[in-house]
């Protein structure tokens, strides 16, 4: 199915999440190596990838966004505490945060330095700030600290998704994951369906 | 300013017999750069996109008469707008300023086409020559009971042509070989 219901992640829903998070695995090495690489063809050519695929990665969580507008959300399992509740909700608000502020703070600060961004050498996107290098170096900063964000609170996203699956065994991750419809919330694998 | 250019300069002033045969279209005033009021930028594709820079010290004559159109550029004088590339590019690698401070257009044929001239000449740029063609658009206006005279125009060079990135810069997918050069030069009419 492609739309989500109560109980479970549709298709569409799926691709998105794990191909963002793909993208996501290969944007940060290519951000990491874009630094280290020394002033030269292969620095340009790994940061315009990295910019390009920011870009991607920005669009499909717009898209993500929107499709998860007009789908119902699943519901949390029952057997959730009320501040786990809070934590799962804040901590999928700041993924989505961050999803929007990396690509936009990398692109800000791309134009910031005078660096017009393409898209695949396809397409050349408008500069989204004037020239100023004292607000370039601010961006670097920030798009910095945001990716180191994005590194805390994916290893609590991911911590979380490995304890439901493995100690509390509901079906948090399977719903996530392409296959046989899940028993129904709250019910432990014990339970007799 | 080398000899050999002076002595061309003065040339068309020198009343030779010769000379005023060999010139003898070259009537008319001669038009020298208004250097505050003109501009010669650069753009290039880096990864997709365009980037542009441009020199500003530079000096041209017109000689619509003599068909003469002469352009010198101080190299060391362009901007790229980013600290880290002007650096790179006034390099050995790029424009190598330091062993090649100066670039220079002479033309050598100026054909008349619509609303403007071709000139065809030589563009000596990083130590090597070429020939080349510049379309240009030419006015002569009137400011305040001066002559003024416009010539804006576009050519696209091959900058492997001329040595501008060597080693791995010899590489065109991230850093595309064709730069196109804009002139919006504003000139004074001065007597022969
Ligand atoms: C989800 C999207 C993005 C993520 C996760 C991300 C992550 C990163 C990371 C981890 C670095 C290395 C930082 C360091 O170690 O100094 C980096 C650097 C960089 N990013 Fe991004 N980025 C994203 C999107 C973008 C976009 C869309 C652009 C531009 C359009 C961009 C432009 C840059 C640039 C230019 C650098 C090099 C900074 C420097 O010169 O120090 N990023 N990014
Ligand atoms: C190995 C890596 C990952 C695992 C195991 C994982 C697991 C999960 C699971 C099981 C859910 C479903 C939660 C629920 O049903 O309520 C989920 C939701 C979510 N994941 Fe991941 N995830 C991973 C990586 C990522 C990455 C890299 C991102 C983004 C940067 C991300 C962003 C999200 C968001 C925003 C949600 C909430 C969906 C919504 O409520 O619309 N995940 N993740």
């Amino acid at each position: 199915m492609l739309r989500n219901t109560r109980a479970r992640w549709g298709a569409l829903s799926q691709l998105f999440h794990w191909l963002i998070a793909a993208l996501i695995a290969v944007q940060v090495v290519l951000g990491l190596t874009g630094v280290a690489l020394p002033l030269g063809m292969a620095k340009l050519a790994t940061l315009a990838r990295h910019k390009s695929l920011g870009i991607t990665i920005l669009g499909l969580a717009l898209l993500r966004l929107g499709w998860r507008a007009v789908n119902p959300t699943p519901a949390l399992p029952g057997n959730l505490r009320p501040h786990e509740r809070r934590l799962a909700r804040l901590t999928h608000a700041v993924l989505y945060a961050l999803l929007i502020a990396l690509p936009l703070t990398g692109w800000m600060m791309s134009s910031a330095r005078g660096f017009p961004v393409s898209w695949f050498n396809l397409v050349q996107l408008p500069n989204l700030l004037s020239r100023s290098v004292p607000l370039y170096h601010t961006l670097v900063r920030v798009h910095v600290a945001l990716a180191i964000t994005l590194g805390a609170v994916l290893t609590l996203h991911i911590a979380a998704a490995i304890k439901h699956h493995f100690v509390l065994r509901d079906d948090i991750l399977r719903r996530m994951l392409p296959g046989a419809p899940p028993r129904p919330m709250g019910t432990l694998p014990s339970a007799k369906e | 300013m080398t000899a050999s250019r002076l002595v061309r300069l003065m040339i068309p002033c020198l009343a030779l017999p010769g000379i005023a045969l060999a010139h003898a279209a070259a009537t008319g005033p001669v038009y020298t750069l208004i250097a505050a009021h003109s501009t010669l930028t650069y753009t290039f594709i880096q990864a997709g996109a365009a980037n542009q820079g441009r020199f500003k010290v530079f000096t041209a004559r017109f000689d619509p008469g003599a068909k003469m159109l002469t352009v010198v550029i101080d190299m060391r004088s362009f901007d790229s707008g980013d600290a880290q590339r002007n650096g790179l590019l006034g390099g050995r690698d790029f424009f190598d300023v330091a062993q090649f401070p100066q670039a220079r257009f002479t033309s050598t044929q100026l054909r008349r086409t619509v609303g403007g001239y071709v000139a065809t000449g030589a563009l000596r740029l990083r130590g090597v020559t070429r020939t080349i063609a510049v379309p240009f658009s030419w006015r002569v206006i009137d400011s305040g009971g001066r002559q003024v005279g416009l010539l804006d125009g576009t050519t696209v060079l091959k900058r492997l042509d001329f040595g501008v990135g060597q080693g791995q810069w010899r590489a065109t997918e991230w850093l595309g070989n064709a730069v196109t050069v804009r002139f919006a030069l504003r000139m004074t009419a001065a007597a022969r």
